[in-house]
């Protein structure tokens, strides 16, 4: 699929992406099969499936950026793991498919003046989940981890349910975000991207963008570096950057873009998580079935959503929050061990930066997050011990109770980074516009979580893909020479394996 | 240091390999360890990279339930029969 390019050399295109994320392999697809010349420029490799281990620090070195110890400076610290390759973090992620809240479309009507509903985007959510093959998860094959959490859930008389996921002939293999060894994850590397490169798209892997060429106010080509040593120009008259939401500003810093309102590179919502253990009676082999494939929801309007997550024991090792010898009793005990996430809607904003090139990327938690993690580790205990727990290791320091945590206390990665090139109507309050074009240039458009003006509470892969079709159709409406986009995505199979 | 722990701490952005392969190393004697008790957010950082390391390795994961190679097998085996990319 992709294209090898050894030596320096000039291509033609009606559409540069720059990524193939859950943004760029999803707008390249669109576009090539809607009629236009594109070219796809990946910055990391295209992975091979028969390559996958499933063992955890060998996987994080290959399909982690920085080996997935991205992390930011701030109070706490904070881990924020990014995928690199084809397939961008769709590649690593757990596959959970939501749906923009309809709450949150409303919230950006008003404060950003984004022309989104939930009927207007239906059409384009159904498209992605049917490309996606997204389908809930069957309780068989959630596996016992879910089975202790919706237990609990139901002792308690809280709101839960499967997730929804994309994946086709999934087995429960337990490494979603290691790899998936049966390719049943449908991140876009393996679904978008070979309809883009089916459709004529030219896929460049290992470019690494270094310029955008923007002259009289239009974009005009796109250079990269190859990872071989050459040099690649792309001679294109729109260009969409899909970078991601760490390095798109970076990007569009770096070539004198979107810097008009201020607003690049800040507003960073991340969606800060953390997750508990329960030592359970029980065996529960927390990495037989799907990961993350249970979702409690009944505090959602607190900003508190829990989310199953599990993994092999090198993972469980790395996250239990213990050292020395009760560390080694309960891997001992790894067999009887459950673990469910707890992931905040923050109110906190952070901001990206360049420092030699490299990101920085600031956060710090503000009073109002602090408050929903006191709240929602308290719930998490509470939902733990619901379900027959007969302890609870919470992720604080010893002897800090939840309701007592600080933000220094709290252990936390983050996996949702959105909004740095945030969409708004008005060029001062955004970096693009509501079609996803950069204020104040033209054949500049922006598709990944960067544009996400707020924090959506939910995993945000299918809003991002949403977005990222509906830019395609309107670049594709603006040329006459492109077929209209009407087919419908390819027929596939739903459902898991159960 | 495995392999796999090897190739985590050396894909490590800027100057953490460096950082983190010393504090690695400080925390194999009884000295350093002592030291690292002192700072709890550097002792769990470092405490998670050895976990990481310790507990991927074959044998003592297999004890625990976990056999990666049986996974990547059936994998493989269902991408052969089902001609999955």
């Amino acid at each position: 699929m992709s294209l090898s390019v050894s030596s320096s050399r000039t291509l033609e295109a009606d559409v540069c992406v720059i990524g193939a994320g859950a943004g760029g392999a999803v707008v390249a697809a669109e576009l090539a099969e809607g009629g236009a010349r594109v070219v796809v420029l990946e910055q990391g490799p295209a992975h091979d499936p028969g390559t996958f281990t499933a063992r955890p620090p060998e996987m994080l070195a290959r399909l982690y950026r920085d080996g997935g110890q991205t992390t930011t400076v701030g109070t706490p610290p904070i881990l924020l793991p990014l995928g690199r390759g084809a397939g961008g973090t769709t590649l690593v992620n757990s596959g959970t498919c939501f749906r923009t809240p309809p709450a949150v479309l409303d919230r950006w009507r008003e404060d950003f003046g984004l022309d989104l509903d939930e009927a207007g985007l239906a059409p384009l959510f159904d498209r992605v989940e049917r490309a996606l093959s997204v389908a809930e998860v069957t309780p068989e094959l959630a596996g016992a981890n879910a089975a202790i959490a919706r237990r609990g859930a139901e002792r308690l008389g809280w709101s839960h349910g499967y997730l929804r996921r994309n994946a086709r002939g999934c087995v429960g293999s337990g490494v979603c975000v290691f790899g998936c060894p049966t390719s049943a994850k449908q991140h876009t590397g393996i679904t978008y991207l070979p309809r883009a490169a089916a459709a004529g798209a030219r896929v460049v892997t290992g470019a690494d963008v270094r310029h955008i060429d923007v002259r009289g106010g239009r974009a005009r080509a796109v250079h990269a570096h190859l990872e071989g040593g050459g040099r690649l120009e792309v001679r294109a008259p729109t260009v969409v950057v899909c970078a991601g939401t760490i390095h798109t500003p970076l990007l569009l810093a770096r070539n004198g873009l979107g810097g008009a309102s201020g607003q690049l590179g800040r507003n960073l919502a991340l969606h800060p998580a953390t997750a508990a253990f329960g030592r359970m009676d029980e065996v529960v082999d927390m990495a037989r079935g799907v990961p993350q494939s249970f979702y409690v929801d009944e505090f959602a309007a607190q900003g508190i959503m829990f989310e199953g997550v599990a993994g092999p024991p090198g993972y469980a090792a790395m996250s239990l929050p213990l050292v020395g010898e009760p560390h080694r009793a309960a891997m001992a005990d790894y067999r009887r061990l459950a673990q469910f996430g707890l992931m905040v809607s923050d109110a906190s904003r952070g901001r990206v930066r360049s420092l030699a090139g490299r990101p920085v990327i600031q956060y710090g938690l503000v009073e109002a997050d602090v408050a929903k993690f006191r709240l929602g580790l308290a719930r998490l205990e509470e939902l733990f011990l619901a379900a027959g727990a007969r302890e609870v290791l919470l992720p604080l320091p010893p002897g800090v109770r939840p309701e007592h945590a600080r933000a220094r206390d709290l252990k936390l990665m983050a996996f949702h980074p959105l909004g740095t090139a945030r969409a708004a109507a008005r060029a001062t309050d955004g970096v693009v516009d509501g079609d996803l074009a950069v204020h104040g240039v033209e054949g500049v458009c922006v598709a990944d979580g960067s544009v996400v003006p707020s924090a959506l509470g939910v995993n945000p892969q299918l809003t991002i893909m949403a977005l990222a079709t509906r830019l395609a159709f309107r670049l594709l409406e603006r040329r006459t020479d492109f077929r209209p986009p009407t087919a419908p995505p390819p027929e596939e199979e739903t459902a898991c394996r159960s | 240091m495995s392999a796999g722990l090897d190739a985590f701490v050396a894909a490590g952005p800027g100057p953490l390999p460096v950082v983190l392969r010393t504090l690695l190393a400080v925390a194999r004697r009884p000295r350093g360890r002592a030291l690292l008790d002192r700072a709890p957010r550097i002792q769990a950082a470092v405490h998670a990279a050895l976990s990481l390391g310790r507990y991927d390795d074959p044998a003592v994961s297999r004890a625990l339930g976990w056999d990666a190679d049986a996974i990547v097998a059936r994998g493989r085996a269902l991408r052969r029969a089902e001609g999955r990319p």
